[in-house]
């Protein structure tokens, strides 16, 4: 696969921001916006097929997994009696709304509908505080959508990488849990105190435990500059978050993740996965696939035409003339 | 104002490099040579029986500005080269070779990414060797089936299948920054070969380089419990003279995991949006 076959992949998950910007908050006119795109030369790709979650941004390639390979049995336990995790797990169902909108939606433009994955409180919305409702609606909005790290070929956030294909593995006192892309968590089962609140990361500092037969991640020194969704949904750097990954069989585990921050919400919330995390199988070939997507970025300038143009930036991106390869000199592109 | 953030990203990037060396160079064997008695160490072996490699990993030497000998340059310590073959110390470049690095020198005091030829200075990935001694520490996990390597600077990974009988993609799939490997273990060590590069990725930021010919040969050789001797043999028909071999330490480090660095993240913090274009499938 080239560099800019890999690039079409990270295309998509711009379009995903372009179209789901049109889904609930603002009904904007989303014919102009399907103009836009196809002015753009983009076309909408969103992974359908089965157990392929990650397809459209990164997991795609050769050797790709599908289901699991043999019936489900008991829950397979490591020499020391615990539940034995390992290997390829992936719970987006085939879609990604899971990374698109967190609540329900109807479906359109590229997204499927999909049922809310919050669990918690029940009526399924997010309890956001009004300022900070407002603050997801305005990242929702097309004209913000490069903020989003997705285009940056950037994913950095815990409740996202749920939708993706990810690898657990154990090592030493570590659970290790990479996901599609650069995307990867080192699970410390052995230190019961966080890091020093000095230290702040993407993806913040993982401390994992057992409850019986569920493993329990427990993370804060976040920074806050993760986004949840591509609907624009957050939460700060002063987040609590809560994983639990209990298994059911040898080919299942429930996943949830509860999120309390005081800053942002009005309580406590849980979301999940939209359907429990499924084995997949994993072989030599399916690693053949690297982590690139920066690299041949060509069209996050289409973005940032859009943010510039919405923002009264003047306008569009130009690249110096002995860089432009198709339009003439000076042209955007 | 791009272009003054621009000078700054860069000077932030190789800055911090530079202190991260200079601050740990008081503890780092700066020698090129490997200790003696590389076989008399036996190692812990992983359930599946393989020599146990797993840890947090990081090289504390000068690798990362250039790998052969050099002098002092601003932000960087004069330091040993790692070829150990051929015996000169030296790489050996065919002529045209040559003076492509001395203009991939030149092009390093851009202070704009995007025409600084390093392709460091725009995040993208480094490329192996590169990535081993770039100075931020790495994990590697070890299954039945494969060695997963997962790289502190930019969250980066790979996987080195360890009993795949898979065949690498076709020789003309010259298309990965890192390459694709294949590994197995040889006595005590993980022996990775790696083919299908692309040709944009530098061996360090002395403009040292390479074409899609590259094959890369590992060898991670634990020689004592915290201590692993990293070799790395490079044959590239269209830019070198014959195989050439580096080699190093690398050290376990105790205090904290991987932690993380987000390099394009602190491209977009710094200002630099990342639409620059990218040509690789125009010019070489």
């Amino acid at each position: 696969m080239s560099t800019r076959d890999r690039f079409l992949l990270s295309i998509a998950a711009l379009v995903v921001i372009q179209v789901v910007s049109s889904v609930p908050a603002s009904g904007q006119d989303v014919g102009s916006r399907a103009t836009r795109l196809a002015s753009a030369g983009w076309t909408v790709r969103v992974a359908d097929r089965p157990g392929g979650g990650g397809a459209a941004v990164g997991q795609a390639g050769r050797g790709r997994a599908g289901g699991p390979s043999t019936p489900a049995g008991p829950i397979p336990r490591t020499p020391d009696g615990k539940p034995d995790l390992t290997g390829r797990w992936n719970g987006s169902g085939g879609v990604l709304h899971n990374t698109v909108i967190l609540e329900e939606h109807p479906g359109g433009f590229g997204v499927q509908a999909g049922k809310t994955l919050i669990i918690e409180p029940p009526d399924g919305i997010i309890p956001y505080q009004p300022w900070a409702l407002a603050e997801r609606n305005r990242r929702r909005d097309d004209a913000n959508g490069y903020e989003d790290q997705v285009g940056h070929c950037e994913f950095y956030e815990v409740g996202r990488l749920a939708s993706f294909a990810h690898d657990i593995m154990y090592s030493g006192g570590n659970v290790i849990i990479n996901h599609t892309q650069h995307i990867t968590r080192v699970i410390d089962m052995n230190r019961r105190e966080h890091l020093p609140q000095g230290i702040r990361l993407w993806l913040g500092d993982p401390i994992g435990r057992w409850e019986g037969d569920t493993l329990v991640v427990d993370t804060t020194n976040l920074n806050g500059k993760g986004r949840m969704a591509l609907g624009g949904d957050f939460y700060s750097s002063d987040a609590h978050l809560v994983e639990r990954f209990a298994m059911v069989n040898s080919n299942t585990f429930n996943w949830t993740l509860t999120i309390t921050d005081p800053k942002v919400f009005t309580r406590p919330w849980t979301m999940t996965s939209a359907v429990p995390m499924t084995r997949e199988r994993q072989g030599g070939e399916s690693f053949d696939t690297e982590d690139s997507c920066h690299e041949g970025n060509v069209d996050l300038v289409h973005l940032k035409n859009v943010y510039d143009q919405a923002h009264g930036n003047g306008g569009a991106v130009k690249w110096p003339p002995e860089y432009v390869q198709g339009p003439g000199p000076g042209q955007t592109r | 104002m791009p272009i003054p953030l621009r000078e700054r990203v860069l000077t932030l990037l190789i800055g911090a490099v530079a202190v991260a060396a200079i601050a740990d160079s008081v503890s780092a064997p700066l020698t090129a040579q490997a200790p003696a008695g590389v076989q008399a160490y036996a190692p812990p072996r992983t359930a599946a029986g393989h020599p146990d490699l797993q840890g947090v990993w990081r090289a504390w030497n000068l690798a990362k500005f250039d790998l052969e000998d050099h002098g002092a340059k601003p932000g960087v310590p004069a330091g040993r080269g790692f070829v150990v073959d051929p015996p000169d110390g030296k790489i050996p470049y065919q002529p045209w070779a040559l003076e492509k690095r001395r203009q991939n020198v030149a092009r390093t005091k851009e202070t704009d990414p995007y025409k600084n030829a390093d392709p460091l200075a725009k995040c993208y990935l480094p490329g192996i060797p590169r990535l081993t001694y770039l100075g931020w520490p790495f994990q590697i996990i070890q299954t039945p089936q494969y060695v997963a390597f997962n790289y502190e600077w930019s969250h980066k990974k790979r996987y080195v299948p360890v009993t795949s009988v898979a065949a690498p993609p076709a020789p003309d799939d010259q298309s990965n920054w890192n390459g694709i490997p294949r590994g197995r273990f040889d006595g005590n060590a993980l022996v990775v070969n790696l083919a299908n590069f692309n040709g944009y990725t530098w061996f360090d930021m002395a403009g040292n380089f390479h074409s899609d010919a590259l094959r890369v040969v590992e060898r991670y050789t634990p020689i004592n419990a915290d201590t692993l001797q990293y070799e790395a043999t490079m044959e590239d028909a269209k830019v070198f003279t014959r195989p050439w071999t580096i080699r190093m330490v690398l050290q376990r480090q105790k205090d904290v995991g991987i932690l993380d660095y987000e390099c394009t993240a602190m491209l977009d913090e710094m200002g630099i949006h990342h639409t620059w274009p990218r040509d690789f499938d125009v010019v070489q």
